[in-house]
């Protein structure tokens, strides 16, 4: 087994008097693909929140290779190479393309290989190379899906986490970001997915985790997740279809 | 047509105090999403350093630039980070809006007290020296205004797009949680681009004390000027904002020639609401704003 890069354990989190997470816990072992799957307002982003440092919990640790983050700043958890795709893309659309790929190497750390990630980033996306010198906001929807990751993956990343990537896009499109965040992996980054589309997480994963109301209620590889009958009853039936429009948060 | 002309030139260059104003409140609400009122008082302030600079230490306003601008950079990141910092991170923006109106009554009455409500004005041996083309005479200090505000856009214009830090500026006024998700510290961002916005004003400052007898009521006619200015020229745009500017001191020119010089801020604020009704993103602005949507 590989070790651990990101531990969290026994993690809550409140917003005011509300209790989003309830003593969560869970392992993502380096050169791993894990998937958070659950329905809307289980308590994935605020997981992800927690870990990319926007929010402090109330209760228990996050490690990140064995240093436990406490109430660090963002910017040191993206210096140890934590780095989150927030839900909605989150581009700068009056920037360029080129332009929202810089920001994603500000960090003095990332400055040094920028051309090589860069490089990266367009032979994974070519579509991005061609589209460079144009504003972000005018990419479709795919288009910018691939820009938040690329920026992401400019902050030569150990542990990319991705809110719903797949949010808002056709079959078709989802089925394309699946392929690259599959490629990224094989390029050997580590990679925590959160997805509302069940069946795909869970198809392109080592492991995964399935969160319902702040708790984590089961988990395991993506095959035996897929094969679990309360799960399928519960998420992959007629309502995990309709289940995918909604936005979690 | 000579006098129409006369009347132009000066509106232009009357206006180039409202556009460097302009570019200041434009940076500052862009990060921090705040309207900062006291704009206007910071720039009598700096006048007021370039007057008494010039006045008892017989410095040149025009060197009085290299120090105004950066002990109003400091000054600037020196509020941001005692009054603003707390205030800019709450989700209520009336708070830090409550915090700049109350700089702006603060600053205006302790310069009524300290230095009275008597007009001051950089008397250098040069403020009434025009320069004549044709039959049309130009200030000097009028036209330096216009070069200083030009290189001043420029410098900003370039900081914004060229450099990392600028790009983040920009950035950060499209999404400031993006922006802190990336590492970059929001707080420096908006702490350089509130330096920069008091930075123009210590410019600004110095163009005032060079071109206009001034005194502590100014502030809060500059700081409206420079809000109408910042609606005509959308927000987030440099050139708009300085060009806005320069339309705002042609209109109040015009205004002031043909209807009446009492009419000159009648007519402005009426453009302002006028622009916010039918062209809410500014006369430049369309395209940008819309698109962030």
């Amino acid at each position: 087994m590989a070790s651990p890069l990101l531990e969290v354990r026994n993690l809550s989190v409140s917003y005011g008097d509300v209790r989003a997470l309830f003593g969560v816990s869970l392992t993502v072992e380096e050169g791993l693909i894990v998937a958070l799957v659950g329905s809307n307002g289980a308590g994935k982003s605020t997981l992800l929140k927690a870990v990319s440092g926007l929010i402090y919990p109330t209760e228990g640790e996050i490690l990140f290779e064995g240093e436990d983050l406490g109430r660090t700043s963002i910017r040191h958890r993206v210096n140890k190479g934590i780095v989150q795709v927030p839900e909605g893309r989150r581009l700068f659309p009056n920037l360029t393309v080129h332009e929202n790929l810089k920001l994603g190497a500000y960090l003095p750390r990332t400055r040094a290989g920028y051309k090589d990630s860069l490089e990266r980033v367009f032979s994974l996306f070519p579509v991005l190379r061609e589209r460079q010198n144009g504003k972000a906001g005018l990419l479709s929807g795919g288009e910018q899906q691939m820009l938040a990751i690329g920026r992401a993956v400019m902050a030569q990343p150990r542990l990319i986490m991705i809110d719903e990537a797949s949010l808002g896009l056709s079959p078709i499109l989802t089925m394309a970001i699946f392929d690259l965040i599959t490629t990224l992996h094989q390029q050997g980054t580590t990679i925590l997915m959160i997805e509302q589309n069940v069946n795909m997480a869970l198809k392109h994963c080592n492991k995964a985790y399935v969160m319902s109301t702040g708790h984590i209620v089961m988990s395991g590889t993506g095959e035996e997740l897929l094969a679990n009958e309360e799960l399928r009853k519960a998420y992959l039936g007629r309502r995990a279809v309709t289940g995918n429009q909604g936005s979690g948060s | 047509m000579t006098i129409l002309l006369q009347v132009l030139i000066n509106g232009v260059l009357f206006g180039t105090m409202y556009g460097i104003a302009a570019i200041g409140l434009s940076l500052v609400f862009g990060t921090m999403r705040i309207i900062f009122l006291a704009q206007g008082s910071m720039i009598v302030l700096f006048a007021y350093l370039t007057y008494w600079l010039f006045t008892l230490l017989g410095i040149d306003p025009y060197v009085c630039i290299l120090i105004s601008v950066p002990v109003a950079f400091m000054v600037g990141l020196g509020l941001f980070y005692t009054l603003f910092k707390d205030a800019a991170a709450i989700e209520d923006k009336n708070v830090s809006l409550l915090l700049a109106v109350g700089l702006m009554y603060m600053v205006d009455n302790l310069m009524l007290t300290f230095w009275t409500a008597n007009p001051r004005f950089a008397a250098t041996s040069y403020a009434s020296y025009t320069i004549r083309i044709g039959d049309v005479n130009i200030s000097f200090v009028r036209l330096m205004a216009l070069v200083i505000a030009l290189l001043a856009a420029f410098v900003v214009f370039y900081f914004l797009k060229r450099t990392r830090l600028g790009t983040a500026v920009r950035a950060a006024s499209a999404d400031m949680q993006a922006v802190k998700l990336l590492g970059i510290s929001s707080n420096w961002v908006m702490a350089v681009a509130f330096g920069i916005g008091i930075g123009l004003a210590g410019l600004a400052g110095v163009v005032m004390a060079s071109v206009y007898s001034f005194d502590p009521n100014y502030g809060f006619t500059f700081a409206l000027k420079a809000l109408v200015a910042l609606a005509l020229g959308g927000i987030g745009n440099v050139w708009g904002a300085l060009s806005a500017g320069l339309i705002l001191g042609v209109i109040e020119s015009l205004g002031a020639y043909y209807i009446g010089a009492g009419w000159a801020d009648a007519i402005s604020y009426a453009v302002f609401i006028l622009v916010l009704i039918f062209m809410p993103n500014g006369i430049f602005g369309g395209r940008a704003a819309v698109k962030k949507v």
